[in-house]
């Protein structure tokens, strides 16, 4: 009973580091000048999440992440919380995949779930707009993916080590 | 960091690469045929011009005046009132295909290329 207890606590206290992380990113100021390029720090939550948890847990922790944060932003339902949304979502589909068929480490997990939110991305702007514009910037936003996948893919593994040794 | 890791993002960037393609031929396409500078303001089109015609051309955005400049067939968003002033960032654009996005403003410059106008001639005599 106080395992389940502890567990719940865990994981709300995950959604509300991963809220935090969502909020601040939009006020890092990244020198790279490219419409819809970010850090993608709270994937390093979710694949915590994934990692010491199950894909349900994570699948919960993003989807509960992107709208927690579009409602305290005051932006429920308007295009940038559909944009977020169908990142997150095929984002966190790709890291239970690529988690569960193939040897990949977490790097390449954190890869693939950032290049798939990239390409989440660009497909609803292209539906939300009704044109291909985003897709002028589709190979270097690609290119741009794996950089800060690897370098989520780092930050999460480390907090995992920390956080296992602590258990 | 693991073999399969490395195989993957080898596979990404050759992915990216590929996705570059379909531009190239666009504009390798495009290449001869008479472009345009066309404004979207919330889908609705507000300008539409030579693309050779130098001009300077003051719109109304969302959150004030938007300032597009047309120079050596290429086209720049010079002055705009938005919080991070991306799309003034973003310089000059020559291709169609690459648009200056400015969401604050709900405004869309983008380069069109349409046919040569010899057959403006061929609609006037019919």
């Amino acid at each position: 009973m106080m395992n389940q207890t502890k567990r719940l606590t865990h994981i709300t206290m995950l959604i509300a580091i991963s809220i935090l992380f969502h909020l601040i990113e939009s006020m890092i100021p990244i020198p790279i000048m490219i419409p819809g390029f970010k850090l993608g720090l709270a994937n390093i939550v979710g694949l915590i999440a994934l990692y010491s948890y199950d894909a349900k847990i994570m699948l919960g922790v993003n989807i509960m992440r992107v709208w927690m944060a579009s409602l305290l932003r005051g932006m429920l339902f308007a295009p940038g919380f559909w944009l977020s949304f169908s990142g997150v979502l095929l984002s966190s589909i790709a890291a239970i995949l690529a988690r569960k068929y193939s040897p990949m480490s977490m790097y390449g997990v954190s890869c693939a779930s950032s290049a798939c939110h990239v390409i989440g991305q660009v497909c609803a702007v292209s539906i939300l707009y009704h044109q291909f514009l985003m897709g002028a910037l589709l190979p270097i936003l690609l290119l741009l993916s794996i950089p800060t996948g690897l370098f989520t893919g780092m930050l999460a593994m480390q907090v995992l080590k920390r956080i296992q040794t602590e258990r | 960091m693991n073999r399969a890791d490395k195989l993957f993002i080898v596979f990404l960037i050759v992915l990216s690469l590929l996705s570059y393609i379909p531009l190239l031929i666009q504009d390798w396409q495009n290449k001869d045929k008479q472009k345009e500078v066309v404004v979207q303001y919330r889908n609705e089109e507000v300008l539409r011009e030579d693309l050779r015609k130098d001009a300077t051309y003051r719109l109304q955005g969302t959150l004030g005046e938007v300032t597009v400049e047309v120079k050596d067939e290429a086209v720049r968003v010079e002055k705009e009132t938005s919080p991070y002033h991306l799309c003034s960032i973003q310089g000059w654009v020559r291709d169609s295909g690459r648009a200056i996005i400015c969401l604050p403003n709900e405004m869309i410059v983008q380069i069109e290329a349409s046919e040569p106008t010899d057959n403006g001639v061929d609609t006037v005599i019919q």
